[in-house]
């Protein structure tokens, strides 16, 4: 599933409002990076997961809801969610 | 502004960006005609502050892109900004000199841009902050040939871009900071005999750059056959992620890493692989989002492990990839390659950390033909994203800005010890080539012990040195 900057974001939302059980419009949108992450898992690896050790460009999404926030990485070809309950997560690819 | 236009301006500014790399690569060609700078300049030169417009308080991204000229430091950019109230706001590393900058007087940013653009001795090129409604192209455009060639240098037209070979100090580089392809070519140019699996995300074996050095199985080499997957026409290689015979690259990665071991050299397109003449096994197991499981890298080293058995010649694998989880199975696997006289190269990581303390998978498995290779960037520093170890990281070689093979029969530049893997496993393949039967460990002694000597790499690296072909060629 190819993303762009956008449709990464609202991917994002998506997934953390099922999470959490709240309405998308709950989950407020921090903030939005362009990054250079240092692998092709974006820095973020999924367990029994080898990556490509090229830097990748990509985006640091920063939402919010409940009062904690949360960190998605995401690149053309992806979108992972980093360090959800001590575990990164492949969300889409 | 509203939020549907930050992501606008923020998808812009990554265009933007992009943009600037292809202005900064076209700007490295008009560079390298010009007489060098001086590493003095007067920062004090007077220039006229542009008049403050009003704009929106959320309109917080930068609104200027400058390039300044090599010799520029860090700390002289800092200053320049800070006398007109501007700030850096970010240094985009993948273009020498290239900074973000925010205008803190929320200026006119035509004017900010061409206020920096008046300062010729101290910056090559400054332009705003560009809305460009275009598709973000996959990488930075090189080289289209019209560098000068080099004395004794391959016809290749991209080949002016390949400092890791051959480095003449353009670009900020260091002369001679290279792995000396030039006068190892003298002794050999590599061999059609020799093998190298690149253990990736496929490799396009279509590339024109690519083909004529592609391994393709030979009649007198049976099939492969395992017994979940039964026969197998392995053709052009394997493809373990999906579990088949086509092992063509759907992400650009391994076309890559493939293009730096044994892109045909001389042959009038493109670049120079390290090997003029080789085979490149593509064996797939990271898919098109270039990861991929333990499990289907491990089938993968299984299948070139078969197909040494059964008479080929594989005496390399190239590993660009890991990760920090460490695995007993794929250690195995790896041994047994090492059992059947197969070289495993792998790198290093790209974390910036010790993997003394903090090991990564698989090139921290410390097994007799495991190599672990560090980035080095074109002034032979260590790359600011490598990771180093003085007992687990081996070698270092290129890395940064390396140009090669991507999909489609394009070439593109990338960084990573992704890219400095497949120099050491393309200089393991000369070497072989020069002589055919050296061992495995032989061979594994004869990189690390041919090396160029950093001071830098003290007590980072093992061998603290930068690989060296020539000498590599001579023992």
């Amino acid at each position: 599933m190819p993303f762009d900057q956008n449709s990464a974001v609202e991917r994002a939302r998506q997934d953390l409002a099922s999470r959490l059980g709240v309405s998308e419009s709950d989950i407020e949108v921090s903030a939005v990076t362009s990054k250079e992450f240092p692998d092709m898992s974006l820095g973020a690896p999924a367990d029994d997961e080898m990556s490509a050790q090229m830097i990748a460009d990509g985006w640091e999404i920063k939402l919010g809801a409940k009062g904690k926030s949360y960190e998605y990485r995401a690149d053309k070809y992806q979108l992972r969610l980093k360090g959800y309950n001590g575990k990164n997560h492949v969300i889409a690819y | 502004m509203n939020r549907n236009n930050i992501w606008i301006h923020l998808g812009l500014a990554l265009i933007v960006v992009t943009v600037a790399a292809v202005l900064g690569q076209i700007d490295r060609w008009r560079s390298s005609l010009r007489p060098m700078m001086s590493e003095t300049r007067d920062l004090a030169r007077p220039v006229a502050k542009p008049t403050a417009i009003k704009r929106s308080p959320s309109d917080s991204e930068p609104e200027v892109l400058v390039r300044f000229k090599s010799g520029v430091t860090a700390s002289q950019i800092e200053k320049l900004t800070a006398k007109f109230n501007d700030r850096v706001e970010d240094r985009l590393e993948l273009v020498n000199g290239l900074v973000a900058i925010d205008d803190l007087d929320n200026a006119d940013p035509a004017e900010v841009a061409a206020h920096y653009a008046r300062m010729t001795d101290l910056v090559e090129y400054a332009h705003e902050n560009f809305i460009i409604e275009a598709d973000i192209p996959d990488f930075t455009p090189v080289n289209d040939g019209h560098d000068m060639p080099r004395p004794n240098s391959p016809n290749d037209p991209h080949f002016a871009d390949q400092w890791g070979l051959s480095n003449d100090g353009r670009n900020g580089g260091k002369k001679g900071a290279d792995i000396a392809a030039l006068s190892a070519w003298s002794k050999t140019k590599g061999s059609e005999d020799v093998v190298v699996a690149v253990l990736d995300t496929g490799v396009d074996y279509t590339h024109p750059d690519l083909v004529a050095n592609m391994w393709v199985r030979p009649d007198s080499v049976p099939q492969y056959s395992d017994a979940q997957l039964g026969v197998i026409n392995d053709l052009y290689g394997f493809n373990a992620g999906d579990n088949m015979a086509d092992p063509m690259d759907d992400n650009g990665h391994g076309t890559h890493c493939a293009g730096i071991i044994g892109a045909e050299g001389d042959n009038g397109i493109g670049i120079a692989g390290i090997n003029w003449n080789v085979k490149i096994m593509p064996l797939k197991f990271l898919g098109r989002g270039g990861f991929g499981s333990t499990k289907d890298a491990i089938e993968a080293i299984n299948y070139a492990i078969d197909r040494k058995q059964n008479g080929v010649n594989v005496r390399v694998i190239s590993a660009s990839w890991g990760s920090t989880m460490r695995s007993k199975a794929l250690e195995d696997a790896i041994r047994a390659a090492g059992e059947n006289g197969i070289l495993f190269v792998a790198a290093a990581g790209n974390s910036s950390t010790d993997n003394d303390r903090r090991p990564h998978f698989p090139s921290n498995h410390d097994l007799p033909n495991v190599i672990s290779v560090a980035a080095l960037d074109n002034g032979d520093l260590l790359a600011s994203f490598s990771n180093y170890g003085s007992k687990s990281v081996h070698v270092a070689a290129p890395g940064k800005a390396i140009v090669s093979t991507w999909l489609k029969g394009s070439y593109r530049e990338a960084s990573g010890t992704s890219m400095a893997t497949p120099h050491v496993a393309g200089l393991a393949a000369l070497i072989i080539a020069n002589e055919p039967d050296i061992t495995m460990a032989e061979l594994r002694k004869r990189i690390l012990d041919s090396v160029d000597p950093l001071d830098i790499l003290n007590g980072r690296i093992f061998s603290a040195g930068r690989i060296n072909a020539d000498r590599a060629l001579s023992n």
